[in-house]
């Protein structure tokens, strides 16, 4: 496992550029959160402004896992990986350890940023309690869908298909939910669908909200796991 | 060194309703260069995958040294593979390639350097992998192959693209790594590429094997112990010939003497006082000796289409 992690390491580095995607992930966050921030109406939640920036994770993020995975098979390169590398899961559990590092490094440094801006710029934060968990939070949440990427890159074995059925998974719910007239109906979507319920830790004030922030986490952590599970299951199964 | 023989046994695999493989059995033994021979589609490049562990098979057993492949903690200083010379990522430069397949095995910066080296590629290590030609690229593929010091060594079509200096390169290198006792699987649809190369030869077609035998007998097989004959008396020879218990056809303008060894043929048409400027033994190639043994399991040959 040690190995195969320090392979999948060195492989990610030497690939070309792709190390800039969490620099431009919390450059992105922290410069979109200031700009939210600066203009946020009286009311509005300050976590939901300082950490605007997270609508946008979803998409870089999906980015950064999908491109070096699919690069992979498209090549076909994906056979000498497994042929230095014949436990999968090993292989699966590497590639899961290399991509998520990097994102909660980058996710951690910007959601610091993006409330410490927002403060800065004269959002009324609250008690630390909640700021922590805004912040832990929304790091979780990008690996988290860090995690969710990788299980569907590998199960699609094709970067296009792979951002677009996650880009479709967190940006499509957002547009079609509000669309639905039962209000019942409406609220229990946005308990599950991953944008919303995982969205919910960011806010401050969380009375109110379709779901807590834990359990929002949770429901996310939930289509990772289905994610990566038809991932591991797609790499152990099939032929190379 | 590990035990290197990989053993195949009985492997079969059906993708819907091809069969791929229909119960490939062969051995693989140390300190001799095996060619691996067939028509596209026979099953090669199935059977070395499965070698692999990278394909399943629906029955049978590939082994390496008595175990399986995905049984190996450190595959690649067991055996070194080299499938696709193109699987490789254009951005990466050719030495981290090298370099990541390294440390996934728990080697390091050395070993890449000392396996450039070997296939001649220094000067152009740090070269991005998308700017290298076919020639370099089996190279490269050689070079990774041989990075754990393996065993065995599986190479599929690795003259692909090879200048004759590569095509003079290979041949060394292969007899070297023999000569040192790894097993050695050169793959290729050209027999023509194992002469001089390979000592023993699977040919296989229809994802079976159809022959396993030592190239020297194999040729002699081919050969058919046929003497040539070439005179300006065709006619008083071949009754000569005749005579002495041998069968006589005529081939391009020259007699073709069955049963009867060259030595016999000259005493014959010297006691006959027959004229003849030219008597020797006909020397089968390889290619012709495997013409013979595919011509019925061909997969694709025009008429079928």
């Amino acid at each position: 496992m040690r190995r195969a992690v320090h392979a999948e390491w060195t492989k990610l580095r030497t690939g070309g550029g792709i190390l800039l995607a969490p620099l431009v992930l919390a450059v992105a966050i922290v410069g979109l959160g200031a700009v939210a921030a600066g203009t946020a109406k009286a009311g509005a939640d300050p976590g939901r402004a300082a950490l605007a920036g997270l609508d946008l994770g979803p998409a870089i993020v999906a980015l950064l896992v999908a491109l070096p995975v699919g690069a992979e098979y498209a090549t076909g390169m994906i056979r000498t990986t497994l042929a230095a590398t014949p436990r999968r899961s090993a292989v699966l559990a590497a590639k899961a350890v290399v991509l998520g590092g990097p994102v909660a490094l980058a996710g951690a440094v910007a959601a610091a940023g993006a409330l410490l801006a927002g403060r800065w710029l004269g959002l009324d934060l609250g008690p630390s309690g909640a700021v922590l968990r805004a912040a832990f939070g929304s790091t979780l949440f990008l690996v988290l869908v860090a995690l969710l990427a990788l299980g569907i890159a590998v199960a699609v074995r094709d970067a296009a298909a792979a951002s677009g059925v996650v880009l479709g998974l967190f940006y499509l719910s957002p547009v079609l939910v509000p669309l639905v007239r039962d209000p019942a109906w409406r609220r229990h979507l946005e308990q599950i669908t991953p944008m919303n319920a995982g969205l919910a830790v960011r806010s401050l004030h969380v009375d109110g909200l379709p779901i807590g922030p834990w359990k929002g986490l949770a429901v996310l952590a939930a289509w990772a796991a289905a994610a990566l599970a038809l991932g591991a299951f797609a790499l152990l199964r099939r032929d190379a | 060194m590990n035990d290197a023989t990989i053993t195949v046994t009985d492997l079969r695999k059906r993708y819907g309703r091809t069969l791929a493989l229909d119960g490939m059995t062969f051995a693989v033994a140390p300190g001799r260069v095996t060619g691996f021979v067939g028509p596209n589609g026979a099953g090669k490049s199935t059977t070395l995958r499965a070698i692999l562990g990278l394909d399943t098979v629906d029955a049978g057993t590939a082994l390496i040294g008595g175990r399986p492949y995905r049984s190996l903690p450190r595959p690649l200083t067991h055996v070194g593979a080299l499938l696709d010379a193109g699987a490789l990522q254009p951005s990466r430069r050719a030495r981290d390639h090298l370099l990541w397949l390294a440390h996934s095995q728990g080697l390091g910066a050395r070993r890449v350097d000392e396996v450039l080296a070997l296939a001649g590629l220094t000067d152009v290590a740090r070269r991005r992998a998308g700017g290298y030609s076919l020639g370099m690229r089996q190279r490269l593929g050689i070079a990774a192959a041989l990075l754990g010091d393996p065993a065995a060594v599986l190479l599929d079509e690795p003259f692909n693209g090879l200048d004759p200096e590569g095509f003079v390169w290979i041949r060394g290198l292969l007899a070297q790594l023999a000569a040192e006792g790894r097993a050695v699987l050169v793959s290729t649809h050209l027999m023509g590429e194992l002469q001089g190369i390979a000592q023993h030869v699977v040919v296989v077609g229809r994802g079976r094997v159809l022959a396993d035998a030592g190239v020297a007998d194999l040729l002699a097989a081919a050969g058919g112990g046929r003497v040539l004959v070439r005179t300006t008396a065709a006619t008083d020879a071949a009754h000569a010939l005749e005579r002495a218990g041998a069968a006589v056809t005529v081939r391009d303008g020259a007699l073709s003497v069955a049963d009867l060894a060259a030595e016999r043929v000259v005493a014959v048409l010297g006691a006959e006082r027959v004229p003849f400027s030219e008597v020797a033994e006909h020397r089968a190639t390889l290619e012709e000796a495997y013409m013979a043994l595919t011509r019925d399991a061909v997969e694709y040959w025009g008429a079928a289409l």
